[in-house]
């Protein structure tokens, strides 16, 4: 697993240059520490070719060498991935008994984790399959990688049985498919099973199961001596539900309350105990208690999402070999209570105290930090009297000071505090016609939201925008029920920019960020165009469709009521893929100059829009807070430049503190992929005091 | 018999909200690893709100649905967040609960916990396993619902309730957030407690301990 790499560090002239013992001819330049290490490390000679090549003796090539590594041209290290992989396999191996354990590095490559799971338990067959094995296999795409990997020749009398019956046909990893596969691979023979895994009854089960063929095949299925299979979790995207096992979620609620993952087609509940559910009866296949007698057990699987699945098959010993990946396998140490330990003491511990001194207090203007968002609410509305007015006197529910247009579509935004200019500073003419606003980065309640529907609406409906945030919604669904009760028409689109908050496959559970900005002015737009409920809601669809964001942090932020940073940071790093409520991002980075983040960003965002030659956008580099617009426009100039060399236009182009994070040191760039409709909206006329364009 | 009443829930959201009061840090806390560290507060000053409600001599006198109804409306007020809305479900659940069986006796605790199940489960949309609150009050209901099938009475009913909630809400330690703002850190969130899963088993404490003492006199309440 581990390799060694040597590596070699240019260091011309400094042996002669300190008087170092050493010295070689002179055809060798002054350094012949280098070049005796690169014809051994590089070149692969011996060292008395070397000694050769370099016309002096053996022993000096042998000091040259040794001198090499003590001043450190020659580097010689390991893979620390490599090396973490194999100290998490040693931690599971021992946490959960386990036979073997194979993990491969978390990250890596461009291939998924099905693919470079599956070569690696291909890889693994090697040594876990002998001659004469009949060996059961599951379905999914892990088994299928893993499958279509697998090079073996030369061993005899193999059986490989399918260890459930048929599935849906609509995925390309059905039982037959890799059991097949696998059967092809190493040259055995394929017993399938000749019925569905899941049949309408169990009084079906019952005849399909004393059928002689079938009959035959479950007998060969019971005589097993090794199984490979994956374990899927019950999310929706998981294997067991593409596999047409459940009609409906329905009924994973209702019978499969406690169960937390499946293998082979059964379910297991937290501590790997069966949870029998509805299908139970009508499941053909191994069953757990047999699966468990299966001698060698060989689970193959990955990705975060199976890591309660996977505890729990750990847990209920379905599993005597575990093939997994490092992330997985840290999170399976982790979630049973072991901190996982690094090979190296390489990677810091999460806890452990950052080596910069960082203040633990953070001065802030503050007067009682309870009353810091009532406070500041009343400071904007002192300021900007012609744009925003408190509704019936609360101040955490504002609308538009000039009066209601009858017959326009009203807009309702809002969300916690804390994003200031946002919300409020986008209520005005051709925006918002009111917004709520919440305690620090917490939804405001339903009443509160229905007070700002009431004053946004004049008889044609109301439409809601707000970052898709769990809180939110409910609050927000609250009040337009609440609203819907009494006649008011109430369309909610979630804003979903942040495209590092999920992928792109689940776009819809992203969380909405500083597009806020492009998708309120487009709405407003709209809204003032006079457009009905049903354009305004599709032209605001669109734009968020349109709209992706990605945000970088350099510091993180401060509550005020704590007046504590929200996360420890090292004074190298960076957060890449922050939101706006002080959390840390998706990964954490090692700090890169202003052009190399920009690139960072500009990449993931061509990437997910698709940006091509003949591209057209708007453009917003905004402020999480705390970093000033002279280091947004260095950011600015480098993202227009990659923009122009890939040939894309950018049509409008803001900079500056549009939705905030508080004081986290840190920017989102945001792009909306513009179309004429879109650039349109974008140039009508709107006056909020933290937007205003045209007249 | 002795019945869920007003009085009976009067005295469970007095018990609630002391217990929620004395873990309010360790909620803040545990919510400030995976989430925006709000939930001790948001929980601790929304069931303070109701616990003041009960204490207002007219409120004695409403029947169970519509002291619910105020109650829920006095929760999400105060709260807004994300713990507002579920809760306020789950009160409301329980008020259309008892405006069918306005007289509930204590043998029938596992409909009360049904319908405040409900109410979280049809608003918060969370499945089994997703790292919430429902991690607690999912096992609790089975648990009860169990127990009062074995013809049980209600405090034996209740403590097995708490029981499984207080392991329900230990083993979100293995599971990763899907809902809420924990869900943004995936894996991070494991070997975490999640907060909304222990403030959920302590509430069912105080079901399980109000349940296991005789009822007061009159005027003792």
């Amino acid at each position: 697993m581990s390799g060694s790499t040597p590596r070699l560090r240019s260091a011309a002239g400094r042996a002669a240059m300190d008087g170092s013992p050493v010295r070689g001819p002179l055809r060798y330049g002054d350094d012949p520490l280098l070049w005796a290490s690169w014809l051994y490390y590089e070149e692969g000679l011996t060292q008395g070719e070397i000694a050769e090549t370099m016309k002096v003796s053996r022993p000096t090539v042998n000091a040259y060498l040794a001198e090499a590594r003590a001043q450190g041209i020659v580097n010689i290290s390991i893979d620390g991935e490599r090396l973490r992989s194999l100290s998490i396999a040693k931690q599971l191996q021992e946490r959960f008994a386990l036979a073997e354990c194979v993990v491969i590095p978390g990250a890596g490559g461009e291939r998924s984790l099905y693919d470079r799971l599956g070569v690696a338990s291909a890889q693994a067959l090697a040594w876990l399959i002998h001659s004469g094995d009949r060996i059961g296999i599951t379905w999914g795409r892990t088994m299928l990688a893993m499958a279509n990997a697998v090079r073996i020749s030369g061993l005899k009398d193999l059986r490989v049985v399918q260890a459930t019956g048929g599935t849906t046909a609509h995925i390309p990893y059905t039982p037959e498919a890799c059991a097949t596969r696998l059967a092809d691979a190493i040259g055995a023979r394929c017993i399938p099973i000749s019925a569905p895994a899941i049949v309408s009854s169990p009084e079906i089960r019952a005849l399909l199961r004393a059928e002689e063929v079938v009959a035959e095949q479950l007998g060969e299925l019971a005589a097993i001596n090794r199984i490979i299979f994956s374990v899927s979790s019950l999310r929706p995207s998981s294997t067991i539900h593409t596999s047409g096992f459940f009609d409906s979620t329905l009924q994973v609620r209702e019978g499969y309350r406690t169960a937390i993952g499946s293998l082979a087609g059964r379910f297991i509940d937290a501590h790997g105990v069966p949870v029998p559910g509805p299908l139970e009866e009508r499941t053909i296949g191994i069953s757990l208690d047999e699966l468990r007698k299966v001698p060698t057990r060989i689970a193959v699987a990955g990705g975060t999402e199976k890591i309660p699945a996977l505890l729990a098959a750990l847990r209920g010993d379905y599993v005597t070999v575990l093939i997994t990946d490092s992330t997985t396998g840290e999170g399976l140490l982790r979630a049973d209570g072991v901190e996982p330990t690094s090979g190296m003491g390489a990677r810091r511990h999460p806890d452990a105290p950052p080596a910069v001194e960082t203040r633990s207090r953070i001065k802030k203007f503050l007067n009682d930090p309870r009353d810091a968002v009532t406070e500041s609410l009343e400071g904007a509305l002192a300021a900007y009297p012609g744009f925003i007015t408190p509704i019936d006197g609360n101040v955490r529910t504002i609308a538009a000071s000039r009066p209601r247009v009858p017959g326009k579509v009203g807009l309702v935004i809002g969300g916690g505090a804390g994003h200031e200019p946002c919300f409020l500073g986008y209520v005005g003419r051709g925006l918002a016609d009111a917004c709520v606003v919440g305690n620090v980065f917490a939804s405001p309640p339903p009443d509160r939201v229905l007070a700002c529907t009431h004053a946004a609406q004049t008889g044609a409906g109301v439409l809601y925008i707000y970052g898709n945030y769990t809180g939110d919604v409910m609050n927000f669904d609250m009040a337009a029920e609440m609203a819907k009760a009494e006649g008011i028409g109430v369309r909610t689109i979630l804003t979903t920019d942040d495209i590092a908050s999920s992928p792109a496959e689940d776009h819809t559970s992203r969380r909405g960020t500083a597009g806020n900005f492009f998708v309120f002015k487009v709405a407003g737009a709209a809204c003032d165009r006079m457009l009905d409920l049903d354009g305004c809601e599709r032209i605001t669809r669109k734009a968020n469709a349109a709209t992706f964001s990605m945000g970088l942090a350099l510091e993180p932020c401060s509550l005020p009521e704590t007046r504590r940073p929200s996360f420890r940071i090292g004074e190298d790093d960076m957060e890449v893929g922050v939101g706006i409520h002080g959390e840390p991002g998706a990964s954490r980075e090692r700090l890169v100059p202003a052009d190399r983040a920009a690139d960072r960003v500009c990449d993931r965002l061509i990437d997910e829009m698709g940006l091509k030659e003949g591209g057209r956008v708007a453009l917003l580099v905004n402020s999480l807070g705390g970093t000033p617009m002279m280091e947004l426009f260095i950011l600015n100039r480098r993202i227009h430049q990659r923009l122009s060399a890939r040939g894309v236009t950018v049509e409008r182009s803001w900079v500056g503190h549009y939705c905030t994070s508080l004081d986290m040191v840190g920017a989102s760039i945001t792009m909306m992929a513009l179309d004429d409709e879109l650039l349109d909206l974008l140039d009508a006329p709107c006056e909020g005091f933290a937007l205003r364009v045209g007249g | 018999m002795e019945q869920l009443d007003t009085p009976f829930l009067i005295r469970l959201f007095r018990a609630v909200a002391l217990q929620l009061e004395e873990h309010r840090e360790q909620l803040c806390a545990l919510d400030g690893e995976i989430g925006d560290g709000d939930h001790g507060t948001s929980m601790a000053n929304g069931f303070a709100a109701v616990a003041r409600l009960g204490q207002r001599p007219e409120t004695r006198a409403l029947a169970p649905a519509a002291f619910l109804r105020q109650a829920a409306s006095v929760f999400l007020g105060d709260v807004g967040a994300t713990v507002g809305p579920l809760y306020a479900s789950a009160l409301l659940q329980a008020a259309k609960l008892y405006d069918t069986r306005p007289d509930l006796p204590v043998e029938e605790l596992a409909l009360l916990l049904q319908a405040l199940t409900d109410g979280i489960a049809a608003r918060g949309k969370a499945d089994p396993g997703d790292k919430t609150m429902l991690d607690a009050w999912l096992p609790a209901l089975s648990a009860a619902q169990q127990a009062r099938g074995e013809g049980a009475l209600a405090a034996d009913q209740a403590r097995a309730a708490a029981i499984a909630a207080e392991e329900g809400a230990q083993a979100t330690i293995t599971m990763i957030a899907s809902r809420g703002r924990a869900a943004r850190l995936n894996e991070r969130s494991l070997g975490k407690l999640d907060p909304g899963a222990v403030s959920a088993s302590l509430i069912l404490s105080c079901f399980a301990e109000l349940l296991a003492s005789p009822a007061p006199g009159p005027g003792e309440a």
